[in-house]
């Protein structure tokens, strides 16, 4: 009877997808197919539990740190976009060279996911559960109060410069500024201050990098719109009314600035952390022509990020290794490559080991060094100012064509 | 049998209809195909399109997602199709809570879930996050209740639209038992609904995001995403092509539901 | 086959609906409740549970307050109810034509073969692509906006009037109507899909009845066909209007930072790096769930009140 053929067809097909799943799955070449191994794998091959090691020294040094993570095989990182820093060089760089195979989960995720993913894969040691982090500054503290973080010192640690923590739990990995990143293949006359930006000959062509309610580059550029408008460090609604101008004169648009808008002049004008300005006008080469200002007569704002480890860490030795590596010279470097300016900048330029074409692709130094940068208190409490205002100061209300 | 009067005025406004439909399908669609052949600055090209397929690694997570999504129809109208029967037959009762079930997944953030199957289930002693394998299952498990919400309401209004009592009445005065009448004489009058059901079941899984990017899997959503998002003129191409090679696949499904029966869209 | 069988009448079969064995009746559907159970309940216990905590994990019905008087959260709520019923309407009217087109309308079959897949298809589009295609077709820059915007008369007076500027017109993509559109793109195809196998499963023989009774097409439609598929359409509404409802990544996709949606109010407190109340977003998250078993059981009790000359 032709039903029973048709269920017959329907269990073959079945047996069928179920064979080529499992053979998918061994040849899927960018998961890692983790170990069936039950978690105890790294204390047993080396006697040192490295989840405990503080530094590297702690269990062994350097050659060990290198046995047990080749050993565990695999690191899972999350939150780490590819052009963002140049982490695909870095992730690429670090793989082939100790032959560890690298997950990346959730690569544009923000800060918050990272500590949530921690949280729900607290028992699972599977390639869900990140190892490393990079999150930003609110985090850190926060990460560490809630136990979510394991803390090391890597064997640089001592030419980082800038924020980190005393007992090693988070430490700053790269700096960046606010810039405006201009499509000018679309706008011919680039704005170069803040103001500039309510021209009417930008109506409907700003685009932020976020929506300030829940993105930390999104929020940042109305802190920093605030600074450039007579707000201060503790007093962000200048930045938020400067946005609401903005958006009533119809320049602003709710799109986020990604580089399809970008590319197709949907929003030519945006504002983005300078290295990922930059990055997008390496990858799009032209097509359209992107230009990085720095915008004048106004505070420059800087911002950084932390590394940090997980408390969970299902790898704790490559886990560890990566900092190593991403605090070396090869990782730093890396960062340049990137146009973020690494933490232990001013010591590798000491020892000139950057290569003079990469410096000059970055800020100058004294712009960094004059950057305005908040404090963690500061920062949250601005977060906070901009989330729970946003909808009632900028937010359009809708009417339709509104 | 009764020749049925056919007026033009059926003919004009179906037609009409369906024009609108193509219409709107596929003009913003044209949108982001002129975009994706402009990766080459100038001139119009496939440059996007190369850099997208020369990459291997599409057409695995399109096998895989394709693959997942095949499974994931079998395994929905194995658990639906006898459970809206039963609900039709024995108890209409059960019907406001089915169906309130039956939308959760719409409401449940994905987000929320995803790490709820991951707690639950990525511990001892099931471990279902550890291996590949393992984590297919779990995955499996995510599509069939993120679909759930499609199949269900094509299932409902498949057999709404037919007279199950009197079918199984029929069938089981002339002796079977109630596996055969499930599938010897409904699933058969149900063509039509379980297809329009693994259609959309199928395309929802090819273009699911959470799941697969959370549960590190490698499916052709998250790849789509992960890969494109730094990029201007490849997502754009990359969608084109996921959509044709889905379609491609939707319009096989269609042939091999249709195939071997008289059962077909018939104009009336 | 179906017709002869009308006529059969069949005293073996008991109708075990009512009986008091009513237990045995809820065994047939065991097994689906248990897989709910097992895979949607206990791994949403996060949202039912902690919907009523703190950050801390003690009991509170603070959350619950926040969602009945935060006028935000109020107003996000009716935003997001607005559009739901505004694209469950639109939606279905489009998709049910559409369908009619594909299943009784005479329409060219690869119009229909090319409608039904695409259905599938375009029925689970969603988020970023959708949100591109429509600005890379209806936004500043999109190709429909910059053709009308190129079509240009000369006045008498020697100067160039534009007047098909859809921007200038007061048209905004960016806002609840760009949202629609955007929103109908996969609502319209729900509504095919959905109720296609209900159009398909209007008989022949009724439509001849009626025409050999001397009744027009439109009153076969209102007293016949309509009618029978009344409960079927309320079904595939309801189904829209979920869809709508919860829908998240079109609306972060086109119109992130300015439209106050549910959904979106939840991403910020779920996954957001400024917002951070995952409890709150939880009890908002209660609340949709809330609206949509109100939602459900008026559906139920209207489908009971129409469709009750119906068998099932």
């Amino acid at each position: 009877m032709k039903s029973q053929r048709f269920g017959i067809l329907f269990s073959a097909l079945v047996m069928v997808a179920l064979v080529l799943s499992a053979c998918g799955s061994a040849a899927a070449t960018q998961v890692p197919a983790a170990t069936a191994a039950m978690p105890a794998a790294t204390t047993a091959s080396t006697g040192c539990d490295w989840s405990k090691a503080k530094s590297v020294a702690d269990c062994g040094g350097m050659d060990a740190l290198i046995a047990a993570a080749k050993a565990e095989g695999q690191l899972t990182t999350i939150t780490l976009a590819y052009n963002w820093c140049d982490y695909s060089k870095m992730m690429n760089d670090f793989g082939d060279k100790y032959g560890i195979v690298i997950a990346d989960v959730n690569p544009y995720g923000g800060s918050k996911d990272e500590i949530t993913a921690i949280e729900k894969n607290k028992g699972n040691k599977g390639p869900q559960a990140p190892d490393v982090l990079d999150i930003g500054p609110a985090y850190g503290p926060s990460g560490k109060a809630a136990g979510d973080l394991a803390p090391y010192k890597v064997s640089t640690w001592d030419t980082i410069q800038g924020s980190k923590d005393a007992d090693g739990y988070y430490y700053v990995s790269y700096y960046g500024v606010m810039a405006f990143e201009i499509n000018t293949t679309v706008v011919k006359d680039v704005p170069q201050t803040w103001q500039d930006l309510l021209k009417p000959e930008y109506k409907g062509q700003v685009g932020l990098p976020g929506d300030p309610r829940s993105s930390n580059e999104g929020a940042q550029s109305v802190y920093a719109a605030a600074m450039a408008n007579g707000g201060s460090l503790d007093n962000v609604k200048p930045g938020l009314d400067f946005m609401k101008q903005l958006a009533s004169s119809g320049n602003l648009l709710p799109l986020v600035a990604d580089p399809g808008p970008i590319a197709k002049g949907e929003t030519p004008v945006s504002i983005h952390w300078n290295y990922l300005a930059l990055a997008d006008k390496l990858s799009m080469a032209g097509n359209p022509s992107i230009t990085v200002v720095y915008p004048s007569g106004a505070p420059v704002w800087g911002g950084y990020y932390y590394q940090a480890i997980s408390a969970y860490a299902p790898h704790p030795a490559a886990a560890r290794l990566w900092e190593e590596y991403v605090y070396s010279d090869a990782g730093q470097n890396t960062y340049v490559d990137g146009f973020c300016t690494p933490a232990r900048m001013a010591d590798m330029v000491s020892r000139n080991v950057i290569p003079a074409s990469s410096i000059t692709a970055l800020p100058p130094a004294s712009m960094l060094a004059s950057a305005v940068i908040p404090s963690l208190d500061q920062l949250s409490a601005a977060k906070d100012f901009i989330a729970k205002n946003w909808d009632s100061v900028v937010g359009v209300n809708v009417k339709s064509g509104q | 049998m009764v020749k049925v009067m056919k007026t033009k005025n059926n003919n004009g406004w179906g037609v009409f209809w369906a024009i609108l439909g193509m219409l709107y399908f596929f003009v913003p669609l044209y949108g982001t195909f002129d975009f994706s052949l402009r990766a080459k600055k100038g001139v119009l090209s496939f440059l996007a399109y190369q850099d997208v397929l020369s990459s291997p690694q599409f057409l695995e997570h399109f096998r895989y997602s394709g693959i997942m999504g095949i499974i994931t129809v079998v395994v929905s109208v194995l658990i639906f199709l006898p459970t809206v029967y039963w609900m039709y037959l024995r108890l209409p009762q059960a019907r406001p809570v089915v169906e309130i079930i039956s939308i959760l997944p719409f409401i449940i953030p994905a987000i929320v879930y995803v790490f709820g199957l991951i707690s639950t289930f990525g511990r001892p002693p099931l471990f279902l996050t550890l291996t590949p394998f393992r984590t297919d299952i779990l995955i499996t498990v995510g599509y069939v209740i993120l679909s759930m919400p499609y199949m269900y309401r094509a299932i409902d209004v498949g057999m709404r639209s037919m007279d199950v009592r009197t079918l199984t009445e029929a069938a089981q005065s002339l002796g079977s038992n109630g596996f055969q009448v499930l599938f010897n004489v409904i699933l058969p009058n149900m063509r039509i609904a379980v297809l329009s059901g693994a259609l959309i079941c199928f395309a929802t899984v090819i273009g699911e995001l959470v799941l697969g990017e959370f549960l590190v899997r490698p499916a052709l959503g998250p790849y789509m995403v992960d890969v494109g998002r730094d990029q201007a003129y490849q997502p754009a191409a990359m969608a084109i092509i996921a959509w044709g090679l889905t379609w491609v696949c939707l319009g096989l499904i269609q042939i091999f539901g249709r195939g071997g029966t008289s059962q077909e869209l018939v104009g009336r | 086959m179906a017709e002869t069988l009308l006529e059969i009448k069949s005293p073996k079969v008991v109708d075990r609906s009512h009986s008091f064995d009513s237990l045995r009746n809820w065994v047939g559907v065991l097994p689906f409740f248990l897989f709910i159970l097992i895979f949607l309940i206990l791994p949403s216990a996060d949202l039912f549970v902690g919907a009523f905590q703190d950050k801390n994990g003690y009991f509170t019905f603070a959350n619950v307050i926040i969602l009945l008087t935060d006028p935000s959260v109020i107003q996000a709520y009716e935003i997001s109810l607005k559009i739901s019923v505004i694209t469950s309407i639109a939606g279905g009217l489009f998709g049910f034509f559409v369908a009619y087109a594909i299943t009784m309308g005479h329409a060219p079959r690869w119009m229909r073969n090319i409608l039904m897949s695409f259905s599938g298809l375009a029925a689970n589009f969603g988020g970023v692509p959708l949100a591109f295609a429509f600005i890379a077709t209806l936004g500043h820059t999109g190709f429909i906006s910059v053709f009308l915007k190129q079509i240009c008369f000369s006045n008498p007076s020697g100067a160039q009037t534009c007047p098909f500027d859809i921007y200038q017109a007061g048209f905004n993509l960016y806002s609840l109507t760009g949202l629609t559109l955007a929103y109908l793109y996969f609502q319209f195809p729900l509504m095919v899909l959905t109720i296609a196998p209900a159009l398909e499963g209007l008989k022949r023989e009724w439509r001849e009845a009626s025409e050999n009774l001397g009744g027009a097409s439109w009153q076969y439609w209102w007293h016949v066909a309509l009618p029978i598929l009344w409960p079927s359409i309320l079904g595939s509404s309801i189904l829209l209007f979920a869809s709508a409802f919860g829908a998240y990544a079109t609306a972060e996709a086109l119109t992130g930072g300015f439209i106050n949606l549910v959904t979106i109010l939840i991403g910020d407190e779920i996954r957001g790096d400024v917002l951070s109340n995952p409890n709150e977003g939880y009890a908002l998250a209660l609340g949709m769930i809330v609206v949509m078993a109100v939602c459900v059981t008026v559906y139920t009790i209207l489908q009971r009140q129409t469709g009750r000359w119906l068998k099932s």
